[in-house]
């Protein structure tokens, strides 16, 4: 499980995250939602340690954070983190030489699934392509949890259908997910938990199921019941 | 350890094409240089003997005989190396700032790489040393065949030969580039590593802090370089020359490490703690 306590987080004076709570299971996808600018990358960088938090704990299984963490969590972040000179497959490569958790068989699985050249170089690759090739390089670790920062943001629709393939797939299975995304829709059926995030805070954590089958509300109509006030 | 091979030969790898341009420069003009420099002083030569009609006598009287020195001395044999260390000095700015900016942000992959993230610091330290060792190591196998080109080009009554040693230790500048004896590379290169390791640990507090991340930086260097020339500032002005040169020198040395060792250990600290992408 994945715990995020109480966390705070400041850009200069700016308060970014006012004490954000909530928790991410593994076999089950958790949706952050929120505005632009309202922390929800800065979230999953502090749960990945790429930017350091004010107050509060991020547990990982009960543990902060280690460098071996990294080889049963990975972050898939929505610009590509390869060098632009190298092919996917050189990419490819580079994840296989420093992680014991790296797939082969699974990425070549996610290459023909997603119908990517290897031989392709990363800076010739559309936004489409960047973005499923990022996800190729994320999905082929065997972690068990995977958190996405926008993966549908400026994309084309087919790349989009594409992508949200993954997620009713095997390829997702088991797994915990953190995603952070403004096209909801694109996924909604699929998230188990919702987290919207207002403010710097949590204002409200709900299980998107027993929201559809007991009070008959889609994610989006909660989410316009929070932010249209 | 294996990942910090493997990374270390990655960052190589990304630095090999600057790396290669730079020693195609340095082989060409510097080459060149000796063809100009030749050409030079024989034409000089020439017109003297065969239009104010000197004797070869008279001539290197009043000239001297040409030697490598006059080569080295010139543009051609120093612009190349100087064109390299602005390169390396480039670079090591470079081979942090490159991985934060631009389309491609690699600094999300290296940052959760499952190792330790000094290893990041450890394997672009080894890429600049790798680079410096690498310059210097060329310009010793491109030296004899210089001096063959000159020797070549310049009859023997006319020049006055010297060896690979000579050239090196004539020019100051060259012996700190390529030292004499093992204790002065370790001496020079160590001093070298010291100050790209304060470097790196600057250029991470302004990573990891921002604005007030240059200040720190600044702050850092200050506080190191007052550190590192302590012994010399107590001998100075408070013992009164109590240490003998041999026992300044090992106090040197002593400094030089704990800095080294501080700030491997503040940029550890920052990597892991403080970092921010």
């Amino acid at each position: 499980m994945i715990e995020v306590k109480e966390v705070e987080k400041k850009f200069g004076r700016k308060k970014i995250l006012k004490g954000v709570s909530f928790t991410a299971n593994k076999g089950e996808i958790t949706c952050l939602i929120g505005i632009n600018g309202v922390g929800k990358t800065t979230i999953l960088n502090a749960i990945m340690a790429l930017t350091p938090i004010h107050k509060g704990q991020i547990l990982i299984d009960g543990e902060p954070l280690k460098e071996n963490t990294f080889e049963k969590i990975t972050f898939i972040p929505d610009a590509i983190t390869m060098l632009p000179q190298m092919t996917i497959a050189e990419s490819m490569e580079f994840m296989h030489d420093f992680y014991a958790s790296w797939n082969q068989e699974r990425a070549t699985e996610l290459l023909s699934f997603f119908k990517l050249k290897p031989n392709d170089r990363i800076a010739s690759l559309s936004k489409g392509n960047s973005a499923k090739v990022n996800l190729l390089l994320g999905l082929a670790l065997d972690v068990d949890y995977v958190l996405m920062d926008e993966p549908f943001s400026g994309i084309d629709m087919f790349s989009r259908e594409e992508i949200a393939n993954v997620f009713t797939s095997h390829l997702i299975e088991n797994r915990g997910v953190i995603i952070t995304t403004h096209e909801v829709g694109d996924i909604e059926h699929l998230i188990d938990k919702v987290v919207l995030l207002d403010d710097g805070m949590v204002t409200k954590e709900f299980n998107a199921e027993e929201a559809r089958e007991n009070e008959g509300k889609s994610v989006i109509d909660v989410m316009r019941e929070v932010y249209v006030r | 350890m294996k990942n910090y091979i493997k990374l270390a030969n990655f960052e190589i790898n990304r630095v090999s094409k600057l790396f290669t341009v730079l020693l195609g420069i340095t082989l060409i003009v510097q080459i060149v240089g000796v063809i100009v420099e030749a050409r030079k002083y024989l034409n000089m030569a020439n017109e003297k003997m065969y239009e104010e009609m000197m004797s070869i006598a008279e001539f290197l009287e009043m000239f001297n005989q040409m030697s490598f020195i006059q080569v080295v001395r010139s543009v051609w044999f120093l612009g190349p190396i100087a064109l390299c260390i602005a390169g390396v000095a480039f670079y090591i700015f470079l081979i942090w700032y490159r991985d934060w900016f631009g389309r491609n942000t690699f600094v999300y992959r290296l940052l959760m790489l499952p190792t330790s993230r000094l290893t990041i610091f450890f394997a672009k330290i080894t890429t600049i040393m790798v680079m410096t060792l690498g310059f210097v190591a060329f310009q010793l196998i491109l030296l004899p065949i210089e001096l063959l080109i000159f020797k070549g080009m310049v009859p023997s009554d006319f020049r006055n030969d010297m060896g690979v040693r000579e050239v090196v230790s004539s020019m100051p500048e060259i012996s700190i580039i390529i030292p004499g004896s093992l204790l002065e590379l370790i001496l020079y290169y160590g001093a070298g590593l010291l100050a790209v390791s304060i470097l790196f640990t600057g250029i991470l507090f302004e990573r990891s802090f921002k604005w007030k991340g240059i200040f720190a930086a600044v702050l850092y260097g200050a506080v190191a370089v007052v550190l590192f020339i302590s012994p010399l500032l107590l001998q100075e002005f408070v013992v009164d020359h109590f240490f003998y040169p041999l026992e300044l020198f090992l106090l040197e040395i002593v400094m030089g490490l704990i800095i080294f060792a501080g700030s491997i250990w503040t940029s550890g600290f920052l990597l892991k703690k403080k970092i921010t992408v």
